[in-house]
């Protein structure tokens, strides 16, 4: 139910629209406009060839990466060897250091 | 429809000439929203620029010409609504300071006559504003679109796109909680003030 408040309101808002009367546009509006626009093509032109730069060096460092990784695993001998052999190459300094024990059979244990 | 969808055609594949003629043939309409909206006459230009900077930037979005005039509101919605937040974070740019300001600055321009109708007009838009700060800065959007620019619901239910039953709540509470403060200014008592 609509009472005399919003009649008042309603007669309120109308004067408002009055009194909101549309302003003229400066003589600056459509050269600042312009100017604006200008401005953020050439910020959004900077972002862009930034971006590419970026996404760039990201393919070729992959591009990298993977010709590296392909020609390790491209190493036949490598994936042709045991894991007790690829375990002993890769610690030929402790059987370099500790010499094999021998059992002497024929010996006296006290002598 | 102020203009043809061949002239936003062009815009779209970068016609400059034909993005001018889109401004000059809306600016005025969307400067004349502005002004209702945020009341601040020394703002209206710069929220009107955004808005068609915005249009500028996102013009190849736009597939049929039936939307345009839709989404140009849309995107003055979306600017004022900015702007209003601004204001909002912003405690020194009150309506009394800047009332005052406004009052110096047409003291000083018309020779320190001010006119009655004047005052009476700024005391009109003080008022709006002041009711309008019992609600929320989208709320207070939507209710100028509707009461004061006469936007139909159907209107603006392309513009918010959201339906026609939402939007009717949404305006009815807004409606109901600016009666309510200006019931409160009516009996003497200072409505809620934003900010």
């Amino acid at each position: 139910m609509r009472g005399s408040q919003d009649d008042q309101l309603d007669a309120l808002f109308r004067a408002y629209r009055e009194a909101c009367a549309t302003p003229e546009p400066s003589v600056h509006f459509m050269p600042q406009l312009w100017r604006r626009i200008e401005s953020r093509q050439s910020f959004t032109f900077s972002f862009r060839r930034m971006a590419n730069a970026l996404v760039t060096a990201a393919v070729a460092a992959t591009v990298c990466l993977g010709v590296y990784t392909t020609i390790r695993r491209s190493d036949a001998a490598f994936y042709s060897q045991s894991y007790v052999e690829a375990l002993a190459e890769a610690s030929t300094i402790d059987t370099d250091l500790v010499a094999p024990a021998r059992l002497e059979i024929n010996q006296a244990p006290f002598e | 429809m102020r203009v043809d969808f061949e002239l936003i055609k062009r815009a779209q594949a970068g016609d400059n000439a034909a993005f001018n003629e889109i401004v000059l043939a809306y600016r005025k309409r969307i400067l004349g929203t502005i002004m209702r909206v945020i009341a601040r006459r020394e703002d209206v230009e710069d929220v009107a620029q955004e808005v068609f900077l915005r249009l500028y930037f996102s013009l190849d979005q736009l597939r049929t010409a039936e939307v345009f005039e839709p989404w140009l509101y849309r995107l003055t919605v979306n600017a004022a609504y900015d702007y209003l937040r601004k204001q909002r974070r912003r405690p020194e740019y009150r309506m009394s300071d800047l009332s005052e300001q406004q009052v110096l600055m047409a003291d000083a321009t018309a020779g320190g006559k001010v006119e009655h109708d004047d005052q009476y007009q700024k005391k009109i838009r003080e008022s709006v504003d002041a009711l309008l700060g019992a609600v929320s800065e989208a709320d207070r959007i939507l209710l100028m679109l509707k009461e004061v620019e006469g936007l139909s619901l159907k209107e603006l239910e392309k513009i918010y796109q959201v339906n026609e039953n939402a939007l009717k709540v949404r305006l009815f509470r807004a409606r109901q909680r600016v009666l309510k403060a200006f019931g409160a200014s009516t009996k003497g008592k200072e409505p809620a003030r934003a900010g």
